[in-house]
């Protein structure tokens, strides 16, 4: 599937609006403990999860005293139907809406407008978008995808007479209009962000004061709330509310909270929707999915977001959490186009109000997929075929490298069939190097062992296959560190770890390729990596991934407890290259780097595993600022992703593509000579952006780095 | 005993929020700020909430009470009074008892809300067991409760925080520092 990116303008308001989110959110959560607050929060939520039913019988026993009708619904279409009984039967022909996500989700609107009922956005964003016929593009931001001109044109076009495209005059012309329609409106409708068991009331949050004004001024009141907003208490749902608008709009709380129990006028009907939240809710490995409070911080700190915005990267719920929500409410298959744009970087889970492993659960949901609705060709062949058969992934190397003479042109692809023209076009492909990391490593070890004897014992470097293969002197330069601090370093096998299979959902070639380096890897010590995703693929993917494995086969109880035992040990022996020497060898390297030399400014890229999954960036921050000669400066958004995700940007070119230029212009900016990293999958990336920008400035390995600062003994 | 510093938090956070503060010592003295605020407007339609009409006429104020949706969506000032304000967000807490009143925060382009200063508690969780106290009382209209923190705001369009999308696009808070008459 091809994905539209968004164009520069679009672009440039969501990065706006992610960097004032980010700075207000940060604020907002000064002085308080995010982490102790989520935790509170995710516990809550589970426990209400577990007691659902019990907690919807109570909120229906209280609703009731308060004269609230209470209605259930199995499935969208028979919540839309109720909405039209009640309409129906208090004569109303229109109804005003308060901003409600699960109206969305059973597509109310089109269904009362099939039905002879005009549906009435109220809350601004919604309004726009209605008018314009579109979908919402953000969940807290619905219309943020169009400019005030496009608005303007909107609204003139509604009203029959030309409106100004300034702000102030588009948020009165919305004043006028909202208000006559919600005060003549015989009936309103609102979702509910809490539901409270032991009061039957609904909390409902507004910055506008629309959902106060629907559920107030019309006779009638309709809620419709999803199942999963009940709440045991109050007290619950104030600490929802702390967290929800900090979480969402960088806010202390929004301008209007509104706890409402009972009619206020005539009635109000509370229709409570499943929509197959049940099914979600009895898998035990996806219920975590209803924790979600619908805040879009998850979105709003997605680099893939940022570069297509939600009409790309939504069915009705965006994103990664979005793809979660869609393949239980809408279906598997509806799931797959959204799970794929997630590149599993993990940023979501960092921001996560209610603590959801996002960017895990959405590789679960693609293992799913893969079993559901099968493999994409070329993953069978690169995923399942080269990367999953550690034998094949050697034998491709080999037959590149063979090839290499007639493939390299300084260092890079050259002759590219014109159908992979798409993945060179903005960053240049690296060629095998003339000789792999295991073809120069007993060589060079030798050598090193000559001038340092090894006296710390022995460690294992697993280099990966990107630096097998196509970058070894990162691998040379781990080693020369390795040696000189007095290591006796081994070479771990030079193949896959698993991480791209498994990131695509392909568990079983995933498992296959992780189980060969385990079976490789022997002994003790520490097994040190020169890759935060490898890092992460090796201590938690893999042993996951052969625990379930494990898990699900009939073997004696002692066979099992062995295997698992030895999964633990091994992936505790596994450190990044940089944790590694900034925990243990912090003050051994100070004495071994030289002293003074030229200065250049190295700035400091975070890869997405190195800093949101292992939090490991500081690490790498303080060994480059003990280097010799270098100043570290920061550029901007050292965090961001370059937008490599491995096979995300073969699925996704134009979308990498997209995330890569902000990089690269953020390198530009910093003036730096060095981009320091700690990927080789960034390393690819931000380098083939360079070389084919023409940005001359070097993209190195922080173990490079560090080799080159080595006092000469 | 309030300590002076819940009061200023309070400010510091309806403040940010975008609401304005006077400070009165007493009822009379805030209706009085509250009579010269809306002169200055130029503003000719007020209503005022049934429990401060007398207090408002006395003050000079030429107020009625709301009749009706339609009268309330014409007035152009509101005056109305919290029963409580939570310091940490600066926000007005309203245990509401019927949709005039709510309507009364709402419609009118200028809002002026009433707030004894001993009413102020540290932030809104320390009122957990009074809301649900509250909100488990039956009786029609339904028991309700409103936070209010700063104007009526969208940022719908390009992210630009806009005031008084649907609300008021002016909160003004009388703090009365005594225990008023």
């Amino acid at each position: 599937m091809k994905i539209k990116t968004l164009d520069s303008h679009l672009k440039g308001t969501l990065q706006a609006f992610y960097e004032s989110w980010s700075v207000k959110r940060a604020n907002c959560y000064l002085g308080l403990d995010f982490e102790a607050l989520r935790q509170t929060l995710a516990e809550i939520k589970d426990d209400a999860i577990a007691r659902q039913d019990v907690l919807l019988d109570r909120f229906e026993e209280q609703a009731r005293r308060h004269g609230s009708r209470v209605l259930r619904a199995r499935d969208g279409d028979e919540a839309n139907r109720l909405v039209l009984e009640i309409l129906e039967k208090h004569g109303a022909r229109k109804i005003v809406k308060g901003k409600s996500m699960v109206s969305e989700e059973t597509r109310l609107n089109h269904f009362l407008l099939r039905h002879g009922v005009e549906p009435r956005e109220t809350d601004l964003g919604e309004w726009i978008i209605q008018l314009a016929a579109m979908s919402p593009t953000h969940m807290v931001m619905p219309a943020i995808h169009l400019t005030r001109q496009g608005v303007a044109r909107i609204f003139s076009k509604h009203l029959g007479r030309e409106i100004s495209a300034e702000i102030p005059a588009l948020v009165r012309v919305a004043r006028e209009e909202l208000r006559r329609e919600i005060l003549e409106s015989p009936a309103g409708l609102t979702g509910a962000n809490a539901l409270i068991a032991e009061n039957g009331s609904v909390m409902v949050v507004t910055n506008e004061g629309n959902g106060r004004l629907v559920a107030t001024a019309p006779p009638v009141h309709i809620v419709l709330a999803s199942t999963e907003k009940v709440l045991p208490s109050t007290a619950d749902a104030l600490l929802l509310l702390k967290i929800l608008t900090k979480s969402a709009t960088g806010q202390p709380i929004s301008s209007y909270v509104s706890f409402i129990a009972g009619p206020h006028r005539t009635e109000q009907y509370i229709i409570l929707l499943d929509n197959h939240r049940s099914e979600l809710r009895s898998d035990a490995k996806f219920r975590e999915v209803l924790r979600c409070i619908k805040c879009s911080a998850c979105l709003n700190v997605c680099p893939v977001y940022q570069v297509v915005g939600g009409e790309e990267f939504s069915h009705v719920y965006m994103g990664g959490i979005g793809s979660l929500l869609t393949a239980w409410i809408h279906g598997l298959a509806e799931s797959k186009d959204l799970a794929e744009l997630c590149m599993g970087c993990h940023r979501c889970d960092a921001v996560c109000s209610t603590k959801i492993p996002i960017a895990n659960l959405v590789v679960a949901l693609k293992e799913r997929l893969v079993r559901a609705t099968g493999k994409r060709f070329w993953k069978k062949v690169a995923l399942d075929g080269v990367m999953g058969h550690p034998l094949l992934n050697r034998g491709t190397f080999l037959a590149g490298r063979a090839a290499g003479p007639l493939l390299r042109k300084k260092g890079y692809a050259r002759g590219l069939p014109a159908r992979l023209a798409r993945y060179d076009r903005f960053r240049a492909l690296p060629a095998p190097a003339p000789r792999s990391l295991s073809g120069r490593f007993g060589k060079v070890k030798r050598s090193l062992r000559k001038k340092t004897p090894a006296t710390k014992g022995r460690v294992t470097l697993f280099a990966g296959c990107l630096i097998q293969h196509v970058y070894p002197e990162v691998g040379l330069a781990a080693l020369r560190v390795l040696a000189r601090l007095g290591y006796d370093v081994v070479l771990g096998p030079g193949t896959c770890c698993g991480f791209p299979p498994w990131n695509s959902g392909h568990s079983a070639s995933a498992r296959r390729a992780f189980r060969y380096v385990l079976k490789r890897i022997k002994g003790e010590g520490p097994v040190i990596t020169l890759c935060p995703t490898c890092t992460t693929m090796l201590a938690q993917g893999g042993p996951d991934l052969v625990m379930r494995a494990e898990a699900g086969r009939r073997r004696s109880r002692r066979a099992g407890g062995r295997q698992a035992r030895d999964v633990r040990r091994f992936a505790e022996r596994i450190v990044t290259f940089s944790q590694f020497l900034a925990r243990h060898e912090k003050e051994a390297l100070q004495r071994l780097l030289s002293r003074g030399g030229p200065g250049k400014k190295v700035t400091y890229h975070d890869s997405c595993h190195q800093k949101y999954v292992l939090e490991a960036s500081e690490d790498s921050r303080t060994l480059l600022r003990m280097a010799p000669g270098s100043e570290l400066v920061e550029m901007t958004g050292p965090a961001s992703c370059c937008g490599f995700g491995g096979a995300f940007s073969v699925d996704h070119p134009e979308v990498a593509e997209s995330i890569l230029e902000d990089k690269l212009a953020a390198v530009a900016a910093s003036g730096a000579d060095i981009v320091a990293l700690d990927c080789p999958g960034c390393l690819l990336q931000i380098r083939g952006g360079c070389a084919r920008s023409g940005q001359a400035v070097e993209i190195r390995h922080t173990a490079e780095i560090l080799a080159e600062a080595l006092r000469e003994d | 005993m309030v300590t002076p510093s819940l009061v200023d938090r309070f400010i510091a956070g309806a403040v940010s929020a975008g609401a304005e503060i006077f400070r009165a010592p007493d009822l009379r003295a805030a209706l009085d700020a509250a009579a010269r605020l809306i002169e200055d407007e130029s503003i000719r339609t007020i209503l005022a909430s049934p429990s401060l009409r007398k207090a408002a006429e006395e003050a000079g104020l030429d107020v009625r009470l709301p009749e009706g949706t339609a009268d309330i969506a014409a007035a152009e000032a509101g005056i109305v009074q919290a029963d409580f304000g939570a310091a940490e967000t600066g926000t007005l807490v309203r245990l509401d008892s019927g949709d005039e009143e709510k309507l009364l925060w709402t419609l009118p382009s200028l809002c002026v809300c009433l707030l004894e200063c001993r009413t102020i508690v540290p932030d809104l969780q320390s009122l957990a067991g009074v809301l649900s106290g509250h909100l488990a009382r039956t009786g029609r209209p339904g028991p309700q409760v409103s936070f209010v923190t700063g104007p009526s705001r969208t940022a719908d369009i390009e992210c630009q925080l806009a005031i008084g999308v649907q609300g008021p696009a002016r909160l003004v808070i009388g703090l009365i520092e005594g225990q008023g008459p």
